[in-house]
């Protein structure tokens, strides 16, 4: 299809152990006499993960709650390092991660968006030129002057999301930042994602399948830290729609007791 | 080049170098990355000044006000008539020995506050580390040049008072700079030590608030080594703050120019604590987002 120098994310056999330990004096006995023993719990949150995205792809990446998804996003934003496999990203990336999660509370949605800018790698003149039109694209009107202690959960990802499309991202990573906004933010964001794929690589991670069988043309269906399945969005979303209900037939099970 | 490039948890490095070339780039290291991120460093700087006095309405004042405040209260208190300095021998005015106190409290109380704050630094900005592609190294330069901000208001205020009550400024004042950067170098090598050792155990916030007032007895704040014998006063100096606290004092208050080997042993113990620091933190700092 495409030759190889057009892949942008190329993954093989990652993995990533966390170290679980009882309680801190398991992990100072570790720092001490680490050469001897270990004192520590490994917890593999990726076990075997290969994939390669390439070049203006759009990728889902579908998966229930605590199957690494969020973990391999890290891992490919390069915020963790992994335990072991191949991690090669070209490209600059921007992770629509918990952007919201970073705001400082005190600070105005202005403030905020200059910290918000500078942190995905834009320089103060760029924002200040763009901050109008980040303003109106979260149109959250006199509020971007307030303090964002005071903005409602809404509020927060309509700001964030606005600074994300402002940044010219070759890799956009969009990480169900899209949960809390209204119908009509969501239309508009989704809107604004369409038109991003034209220009650059998606990977879009989402437990729901609807917005992935809309936005992208290939998935990933991780589970338990490795690929369960992938190809076409539609297939594997069909697979891991099997799958959900499976566990929600668990949970109907509970709910009668 | 690819942005990012990891096999088997080790970053793959760009074809090989010598060792003189990997000494020099890591040399230059702080340097060429703190200027990458200067734009990331101008705003959060610009965030944690106006952080300071948010919610108060006096807000700047506070900064001039306590340092003014201290100057006055060591002023009346220790102004008894002209004093033997315990440092240069002669004292042209009475205020010499209060401009002697708050010179040394400028000094360790900037130390202080970046002991205090370096363990939970980290901890502070959490979701920057977690959630953002966010330089953590760049965290202890960011405080420590908050830190530095401040205490340049109250040696300001210092040498204004200087000026007012005493009617002069030695020349050597004109030093100051070269006394200020391997200070400043020193404390951002500190803060990175501590801050990548707090992220992981919190035992080393309680170790620095156990140290740090002890330090102060430890340290001439109040007194001057050189009335000591010559073996105590080597073991003062293995205190880095010494050696920082009296060439402040001799450009300042007493207008010479301190020893030079105690300008060369401050500045190697600053240099050293600089690069060990830089070098701890990278080491660290794939750990870091793991347990923070």
């Amino acid at each position: 299809m495409s030759s190889e120098s057009e892949v942008v994310i190329r993954a093989r056999h990652l993995s990533k152990a966390y170290r679980l330990y009882a309680n801190e004096q398991q992990w100072m006995k570790q720092v001490l006499f680490g050469s001897w023993r270990t004192y520590y719990r490994s917890f593999w949150a990726l076990k075997d993960i290969s994939f390669e995205v390439r070049r203006g792809e759009s990728v889902g990446i579908l998966g229930r709650n605590g199957c690494g998804k969020s973990t391999l996003l890290q891992i490919v934003c390069g915020m963790l390092r992994p335990t072991g496999g191949e991690i090669w990203v070209n490209g600059r990336i921007a992770p629509v991660l918990a952007l919201g999660g970073t705001f400082d509370a005190e600070s105005t949605g202005r403030q905020n968006v200059l910290i918000g800018g500078a942190v995905l790698g834009l320089k103060r003149h760029e924002i200040l030129a763009r901050m109008e039109s980040i303003a109106d694209f979260a149109s959250i009107g006199d509020f971007i002057n307030q303090p964002v202690k005071l903005y409602s959960a809404g509020m927060r990802m309509r700001l964030a999301f606005a600074i994300c499309a402002h940044i010219d991202p070759e890799i956009l990573v969009v990480d169900e930042a899209l949960a809390v906004g209204d119908a009509a933010f969501q239309r508009k964001c989704m809107d604004w994602i369409d038109n991003f794929r034209k220009r650059g690589t998606l990977l879009f991670v989402s437990h729901a399948t609807g917005e992935v069988v809309r936005l992208c043309d290939h998935a990933l269906w991780i589970d338990d830290g490795r690929v369960r399945a992938r190809g076409d969005t539609a297939d594997v979303a069909r697979a891991y729609g099997k799958a959900l209900r499976v566990e929600h037939d668990d949970m109907k099970r509970f709910s009668a007791v | 080049m690819p942005l990012l490039h990891i096999v088997d948890g080790k970053a793959v490095a760009s074809g090989k170098r010598t060792i003189l070339a990997r000494l020099a780039s890591f040399l230059a290291n702080p340097f060429v990355s703190a200027w990458q991120h200067r734009d990331l460093i101008d705003a959060i700087l610009r965030r944690e000044l106006a952080e300071r006095f948010q919610g108060s309405a006096a807000g700047w004042v506070w900064a001039i006000t306590a340092p003014l405040l201290s100057l006055v209260v060591y002023t009346v208190a220790f102004s008894g008539g002209p004093v033997t300095l315990p440092g240069g021998g002669k004292s042209g005015s009475p205020f010499d020995y209060a401009l002697f106190i708050f010179g040394g409290l400028i000094a360790f109380n900037l130390f202080t506050e970046m002991a205090y704050r370096a363990p939970s630094l980290l901890h502070e900005y959490a979701h920057f580390i977690k959630q953002t592609i966010f330089p953590a190294d760049m965290l202890p330069i960011i405080s420590t040049l908050r830190a530095t901000f401040y205490a340049t208001i109250g040696l300001v205020l210092m040498l204004i008072a200087q000026l007012v009550l005493t009617g002069t400024l030695h020349l050597t004042v004109l030093l100051l700079p070269l006394w200020f950067v391997p200070f400043v170098a020193f404390l951002i090598g500190l803060t990175w030590i501590l801050s990548a050792a707090g992220a992981f155990t919190r035992d080393t916030a309680y170790l620095m608030m156990t140290v740090a007032p002890l330090l102060m007895f430890a340290t001439p704040v109040f007194f001057s080594t050189d009335t000591f014998s010559p073996t105590l006063k080597l073991i003062f100096y293995v205190n880095i703050l010494t050696g920082f606290i009296e060439i402040l004092r001799y450009l300042v208050v007493f207008g010479q120019i301190p020893d030079l080997w105690v300008c060369l042993w401050v500045l190697f113990c600053s240099l050293a604590t600089f690069y060990f620091g830089f070098w701890f933190f990278g080491k660290q700092r794939d750990s870091i987002a793991d347990v923070i």
